[in-house]
């Protein structure tokens, strides 16, 4: 079921009057939220809910007897084994199958392999690192066991983050599910902002700017330099409203039905250094990978060398983290080895760490082109297509620009980077759910005129869904 | 949830706000004039003009007779008899918009003495011609009208296209979008049509000087030599090609299904629908309906089998009891069993030439039908 149906709309609705109608029977809203959530999940496959149950049921009866085994490092193991596993099996087999395909070409055919015909499942790898991170705390000692399977199976499955995150941890979720889950006006007048953000991103922004950038990215070597460009830029746009508005739609769900999220993105164009990036972007997986990943690898804390080789390789796995592709493996490396250099050289240097506006600019500035140029590689379906986008931007004719084609698409992409500047630096989104009655109802009915009026006609998946 | 649904109320109000305002045609001052609700907007926006502010007759149909008949002459003829005639054909337009625009015309110009309903018998197969003629008759209906509308073009909430049917703002959504990608555009477009005068709007013809003969139209082999052709309107035939062969493929016996008791549902409601159609309307002199001339390639491949005889039988107890005046021109231009191919310009539409070969036949029973005689049918309530 997607955000962006009618059907999600009329069983949000129903979830939301059973939610408030069960709120003196906490078992059985519990239940009531369990079931819509698995229903929520079957609408796309209910053979592969059998997955989420299966990881529910195990990482439960792990975390139950990682208190109480006398080795509970082996039971970690078996979880990780499992999870990493079924992550593995699910999204990286066939991967691997044509890398191997691609050495057993050149050295002996006979050992060729036959892809698998494997359907990934959606939300598999957020709520295998939700599910795990559970695991790892309570096997570190900083979450306890929880009791209850309910409980457990909810933190799982809950429907507004199943898909596409954010990946929230045991102790935020429970502390919201044991806690005060009343809903008041300020809190439904927050979420209500969010949720029509979220749609506006999605509907408005995200799947118009599509429909420049997919026909340069699926054809890029028939394409000239302002095409190419003016869609690199474009996607910079399309995935942070696609993404950002799901998690926005998410969050908004959730706080409605009583539940706070943390924050998953915070005007991520706005950052100043690549590291600042990663503080905004895809905020719940970037402290996933600096929690579960870099720290463990040592961090910063055993000299440069290791941090860089730390920094480096959680950023490798985080990029292929999001698809079983060697573009994203570049990608997550060109952001690695920014990062590295950014500490080891550039932050160094007394001119870059400037206050001045000037230098603030500059900082912005180069992050901003590479956060853009990187998105190439992941955005791309092949690397030779990675190629050709560069090839374009590097060979192709700047003075072709032509008003009639490029213009319109220029100036609405100054317009949307001119308002996520300015919503990051006056914080636009937070002020509207703070605002009076008068404000809101005028900023929230231009939103739900703007997304009947600019929705495409065909509705388009989220992006991180096939993550 | 009392609270949730005062928080959202105050939004939606609003919202329904804007609807009301579309409703109420505020968007029809910025319409693309090129598209189909574009194209009545203008023809409304003549209608209040003072030259138009007494209408006696008018025509009403698709493209085919907005091309094939000599509107200048239907004019020239009615003013000849002190009266004035106006051409509100249009594209695309079906039954829905015959039906939205008499009973806009009844509302507005009830002085309305009678008109010529043009068509082609394609068009008693089906009462509805798409969710695009909900473009057409949008400036014109009032909310009241979605009911019945909805018996031509059905609600499919699958397809946003029809929810135009209740809300104005999803009707106008398109053209939003277009004149947002080129503001100027539309502007300077608007300008231009603003300058025609009403006259030429309502009365003028459309030219086109282009025939058939390079290709034919008696059978499905001129698509091939459509398609082998580098001409410069090869493109538009190439597409008119791929209609005809789509329908050719699901080409029914509708002989054989109109031999059936009861008549199949779709046949029922079309027969029905067209009859209620032109019983209701209440001008005092029956209509004219004049059935276009059509290309030899659709009788004898395409169109359904029988299509011309249906046609004939759904209007036949309407001219027996004086309900309309029929004029069937559907084989007038076929010479000898081929259509003449001067007279087309595409698979539809007549040229110059071939609009006056019909015009010398009809002009003068239209003349005798609609300018002779006393005022009213007696049968008339």
């Amino acid at each position: 079921m997607l955000f962006n149906s009618l059907h999600f709309v009329v069983f949000f609705f129903v979830v939301l009057a059973l939610n408030q109608g069960l709120r003196r029977w906490p078992a059985a809203q519990k239940s009531m939220l369990l079931a819509a959530s698995y229903y929520f999940y079957g609408q796309w496959s209910w053979a592969y809910l059998g997955i989420i149950l299966w990881s529910t049921l195990l990482d439960y009866a792990i975390g139950l007897g990682l208190v109480r085994v006398r080795h509970p490092r082996r039971l970690l193991l078996v979880s990780l084994a499992t999870n990493l596993g079924l992550l593995a099996f699910f999204k990286y087999a066939n991967f691997l199958i044509a890398n191997w395909n691609g050495v057993a070409d050149a050295l002996a055919p006979a050992w060729h392999v036959t892809p698998m015909d494997i359907l990934l499942p959606v939300g598999i790898s957020f709520y295998t690192f939700q599910s795990l991170s559970y695991v790892i705390d309570v096997y570190r000692g900083t979450s306890r066991p929880r009791r209850n399977l309910l409980d457990y199976a909810l933190f799982v499955a809950f429907f507004p983050q199943l898909e596409a995150g954010p990946i929230v941890r045991d102790y935020e979720f429970f502390a919201e599910l044991d806690g005060d889950r009343r809903v008041d006006a300020a809190r439904m007048q927050e979420a209500l902002v969010l949720i029509a953000f979220g749609y506006a991103k999605k509907m408005v922004f995200a799947d118009n700017l599509a429909r420049f950038a997919d026909p340069v990215f699926d054809a890029p070597s028939q394409q000239g330099f302002w095409d190419t460009l003016l869609a690199v830029y474009a996607f910079a746009f399309q995935i942070y409203c696609d993404f950002s508005g799901y998690t926005d739609i998410a969050i908004g769900c959730a706080l409605l039905l009583g539940f706070r999220y943390p924050q998953n993105f915070n005007y991520p164009y706005v950052a100043e250094t690549l590291q600042d990036f990663w503080r905004r972007w895809h905020m719940s997986l970037s402290r996933w990978l600096r929690d579960y990943l870099y720290i463990p690898l040592g961090g910063s804390r055993h000299g440069p060398a290791r941090t860089y080789f730390a920094l480096m390789l959680t950023m490798l796995l985080g990029g292929l983290w999001h698809g079983a592709s060697w573009n994203f493996v570049i990608w997550g490396g060109l952001h690695g080895a920014w990062l590295a250099f950014e500490r080891a050289v550039l932050m160094r240097w007394t001119v870059w760490r400037s206050e001045a506006r000037a230098a603030r600019m500059l900082r912005w500035l180069v992050t901003f082109q590479i956060v853009c140029l990187a998105w190439i590689f992941f955005r791309s379906r092949t690397f030779a297509d990675s190629r050709a986008v560069f090839a374009n931007l590097w060979h192709g004719s700047a003075v072709a620009f032509d008003p009639a084609k490029h213009g319109g698409i220029a100036l609405l992409l100054m317009a949307l980077l001119a308002a996520h500047l300015a919503g990051g630096l006056r914080g636009t989104k937070t002020r509207l759910m703070q605002a009076g009655s008068a404000a809101y109802a005028g900023a929230l009915a231009a939103i739900v005129l703007l997304v009947i009026l600019f929705t495409p006609h065909a509705s388009v998946p989220f992006i991180y869904f096939q993550f | 949830m009392r609270r949730f649904l005062k928080l959202i109320a105050s939004p939606i109000l609003l919202v329904l706000l804007v609807e009301g305002l579309f409703q109420a045609g505020i968007w029809e001052a910025l319409a693309k004039p090129e598209s189909h609700a574009g194209a009545s907007v203008q023809r409304k926006r003549a209608l209040g003009d003072a030259s138009y502010a007494r209408i006696d007759y008018v025509t009403l149909g698709s493209s085919r007779p907005e091309y094939g008949i000599d509107h200048e002459q239907l004019a020239a003829l009615a003013a000849q008899h002190g009266t004035v005639h106006a051409n509100l054909s249009m594209p695309g337009s079906h039954w829905m918009t015959i039906r939205v625009l008499t009973e806009w015309l009844a509302r507005h110009h009830p002085e309305i003495r009678g008109g010529v309903i043009a068509l082609a018998v394609q068009d008693f197969l089906y009462t509805g011609n798409g969710a695009y003629e909900l473009g057409i008759v949008y400036p014109f209906r009032t909310p009241a009208d979605a009911g019945e509308m909805a018996a031509h073009v059905p609600f499919d909430r699958n397809d946003p296209a029809t929810w135009g049917l209740y809300s104005a703002l999803f009707e106008y959504r398109e053209d939003v979008q277009d004149f947002v990608r080129a503001p100027f555009a539309r502007l300077h477009s608007l300008g231009w049509w603003r300058t025609r005068s009403a006259s030429e709007t309502l009365r003028a013809n459309a030219h086109e000087t282009h025939d058939m003969c390079a290709f034919g139209l008696d059978s499905l082999a001129a698509c091939d030599r459509v398609a082998a052709s580098t001409d410069e309107r090869a493109d538009d035939l190439r597409r008119q090609c791929q209609q005809l062969r789509g329908f050719a493929r699901d080409r029914a016996d509708l002989a054989a299904l109109a031999r059936q008791s009861p008549v199949p549902a779709f046949m029922q409601q079309t027969r029905d629908t067209v009859r209620a159609l032109l019983r209701g309307l209440r001008w005092p002199k029956p209509p004219v309906v004049v059935l276009m001339p059509v290309p030899r390639v659709w009788t004898s491949e395409v169109s359904p089998v029988g299509l011309h005889h249906w046609a004939l039988e759904v209007l036949r107890p309407l001219v027996e009891d004086g309900t309309i005046r029929l004029i069937d021109a559907t084989e007038l231009l076929d010479d000898g069993g081929r259509t003449d191919c001067t007279s087309f310009f595409d698979f539809y539409h007549q040229n110059d030439a071939g609009r006056a070969r019909l015009m010398a036949k009809i002009l003068p029973e239209i003349e005798s039908l609609m300018h002779a005689g006393p005022t009213g049918p007696s049968h008339r309530p």
